[in-house]
């Protein structure tokens, strides 16, 4: 074990000494901690709507969604009639979906997770990777600055070594009451990929939330997912087999 | 006279004409059939890769083959396949594809799922000649699909199990079906084993909500070579149908590059081997004509102009190169029409050629290019060459020359 010489200890000193008080208010793992659970709370369930236009056109998707913690979240189409029943469940770093047609309840092989999730620009690992963003990215704070008598902090998250994730860097902007203002998508060369913007911010459940995000790839203009929440509650009870199989295939 | 002359003066001296000759000789019949053999591998390695699934060449909306999505449809594909119209061109079929998810039960794999006409699909690819277990799709199928041996074994599929397919349609619904898997192929290339599944082009177009389009049109031809020979042709039909036209080369780069690279490591070789032999050749000729020197003195006091003289030694040289040319092209193209006719079977190399597509044998191409470059650039590089000893010759001066050893 290294052992703590007096010098280390007079370097440590004089380092904390120099750090303004304020940098521990500001720990960007702890602002981005901060938005999440603005976002999903322990629990949440919410009702939804997409919009996705595309080269070819537009379509308009309703959804119901439950999240409990990190890592479990269900996710419901109710219309239209086309899409409705059809179903994703993510359990841990495990993706199910369920297909009316089929009737059958598919694991998502790993191959599959950067596949569009129901013709979107999100991707299926969008949904089951969101956590990831704090546990294998190292952040730091690029800049704070201010807008609209808020202050707003831009953090740069670059993946921890030798965990294999998808993006080269995020860039995540989160305003000081928690709500998530932005997210960027950059590939291994530093080049923008995509971004996810907040459109619209109101109050819903007695909280500040980001109602309206607009995702869109820097590739396809012209060419977006929206998603809009029309009404949520938070920290609600949920039932136990609410994550399950079982319930993805045969709702309760 | 100065040609009869040569000639006469080739066979004054037999054996070392003779072993020129031989060498010669056997320096353009080696370059003949390597360089037939060498152009011959490349062409059933173009037929093999290309043929098994791509085909020779292939219609595609602009923009595909960067980003080969399923809402990118050619405008009139059925325009696309008069190309069958164009000389060299023998079929032309149809296809969609998009990525899916394959499961059976509880397992999963992601794949390349392709819409083929069954009645078409046949005559542009060979894919349906490596079914292994049942048989390919045939017209008249419905809801039914075929993959490769490497995905039957991760899903744990046999013939007559229903495969369950979910992918993203052209609209970007879901697009979920239920197939019933009729046949299982092995092409000896794992990722296509693993990673390609085909179903019949009407019941992809249903899944995939797509009407009556497609992505690309296939092409094939019963020479290679007469496919590459039409590109002019089918591009200008493509442009006529707002589409873009592919070449073998545009299809799979990368059997180019390894062509080229192959290629250019053998021009190497044939370099090497020519300057060799062209060298070897001329100091020897070289040789005679400097202990010729007395007699060309004679000449000289005889009243022969040194120019008469010298071109009638380059004469000589242009007649042992030919000659020497001539024999080892007429042998090493009879070696290589025979090979060509057996073909020649590497047993142990069956496993890299599959690779490559080249199942079972490979046959040399005896073309005109490969007959004459080689030997051609021999001869060429002597008869240049010559003109050092016909420099030689004109230096000299009748009195010391008849004196000379």
């Amino acid at each position: 074990m290294p052992k703590i010489t007096r010098r280390d200890m007079l370097a440590l000193s004089a380092a904390a000494a120099l750090l303004p008080s304020a940098a521990w208010a500001q720990d960007p793992t702890a602002i981005l901690r901060g938005a999440f659970d603005n976002w999903k709370a322990e629990s949440s369930h919410a009702v939804m709507e997409m919009t996705i236009r595309t080269a070819t056109g537009t379509r308009n998707l309703e959804m119901e969604s439950w999240t409990l913690g990190d890592d479990k979240a269900l996710v419901r189409f109710t219309a239209p009639a086309r899409d409705a029943g059809n179903a994703t469940l993510q359990d841990g770093r495990r993706t199910y979906v369920f297909n009316p047609r089929l009737n059958q309840v598919i694991q998502l092989p790993a191959s599959a997770m950067q596949q569009s999730w129901m013709g979107s620009d999100f991707s299926y690992d969008d949904l089951a990777k969101t956590e990831t963003l704090i546990t294998d990215y190292t952040h730091t704070l690029l800049q704070t600055k201010s807008s609209g008598g808020h202050r707003v902090y831009v953090i740069q998250s670059v993946p921890k070594r030798g965990v294999p994730v998808v993006w080269g860097a995020q860039v995540v902007s989160v305003r000081d009451d928690y709500v998530l203002l932005g997210q960027q998508f950059y590939d291994q060369n530093g080049k923008l990929v995509r971004e996810m913007v907040t459109d619209r911010i109101s109050t819903l459940a007695g909280r500040p939330y980001p109602v309206q995000l607009t995702m869109s790839s820097v590739d396809t203009p012209g060419q977006w997912t929206r998603i809009v929440t029309k009404s949520a509650e938070f920290d609600v009870s949920l039932p136990s087999y609410m994550f399950t199989r079982s319930n993805l295939q045969n709702p309760r | 006279m100065l040609a009869s002359l040569a000639w006469r003066n080739i066979w004054r001296q037999p054996v070392r004409s003779i072993l020129s000759l031989i060498g010669l000789a056997f320096t353009s019949l080696l370059l003949v059939f390597m360089l037939s053999f060498q152009l011959g591998t490349y062409d059933t390695m173009k037929v093999g890769a290309l043929g098994l699934f791509d085909g020779f060449g292939q219609f595609q909306p602009e923009g595909y083959d960067d980003d080969p999505d399923i809402s990118r449809l050619l405008p009139d594909w059925k325009a696309l396949l008069g190309a069958t119209e164009i000389e060299g061109i023998s079929a032309a079929a149809p296809r969609a594809s998009s990525f899916a998810i394959m499961a059976k039960d509880e397992t999963s794999f992601g794949a390349a799922v392709i819409g083929v006409d069954p009645a078409l699909e046949p005559a542009v690819s060979t894919l349906h000649s490596t079914i292994k277990e049942g048989r390919y799709l045939a017209p008249g199928d419905d809801a039914t699909i075929v993959i490769g041996e490497g995905l039957a074994r991760n899903l744990g599929l046999g013939i007559g199990d229903t495969v369950i397919m979910l992918g993203t349609g052209n609209d970007g619904a879901v697009a979920a079906d239920v197939l019933e898997l009729v046949g299982i192929f092995s092409t000896g290339i794992s990722a296509v084993d693993r990673q390609i599944t085909q179903m019949p082009l009407a019941r992809f177009q249903e899944t995939y909500n797509m009407g009556d389009t497609v992505n690309v049109v296939a092409l094939r031809g019963l020479d290679f070579n007469d496919v590459v020979a039409a590109e002019a042709d089918l591009r200008a039909l493509a442009a006529d149908n707002g589409s873009v036209y592919l070449r073998w080369d545009e299809l799979q780069p990368e059997l180019r590059q390894m062509i080229t690279l192959d290629l250019s490591t053998a021009m190497m070789m044939y370099a090497i081997m020519v300057v060799v032999v062209v060298f070897i050749l001329l100091n020897t000729l070289y040789m005679s004509v400097l202990e010729r020197t007395r007699e060309f003195g004679g000449l000289l006091a005889i009243g022969m102009r040194p120019r008469q003289i010298g071109a009638m030694v380059w004469l000589e040289l242009i007649f042992l190169s030919l000659l020497g040319a001539a024999i080892g092209i007429a042998i090493g193209a009879g070696i290589t029409l025979w090979v060509e006719s057996v073909g020649i079977a590497y047993p142990d190399m069956d496993e890299i050629m599959r690779q490559w597509g080249m199942a079972g044998r490979v046959y040399p191409n005896l073309s005109l290019l490969s007959a004459v470059a080689g030997p051609g650039v021999i001869v060429f590089a002597i008869v240049v060459l010559g003109i050092i000893p016909y420099r030689h010759i004109l230096g000299l001066e009748p009195v010391s020359a008849m004196g000379a050893a």
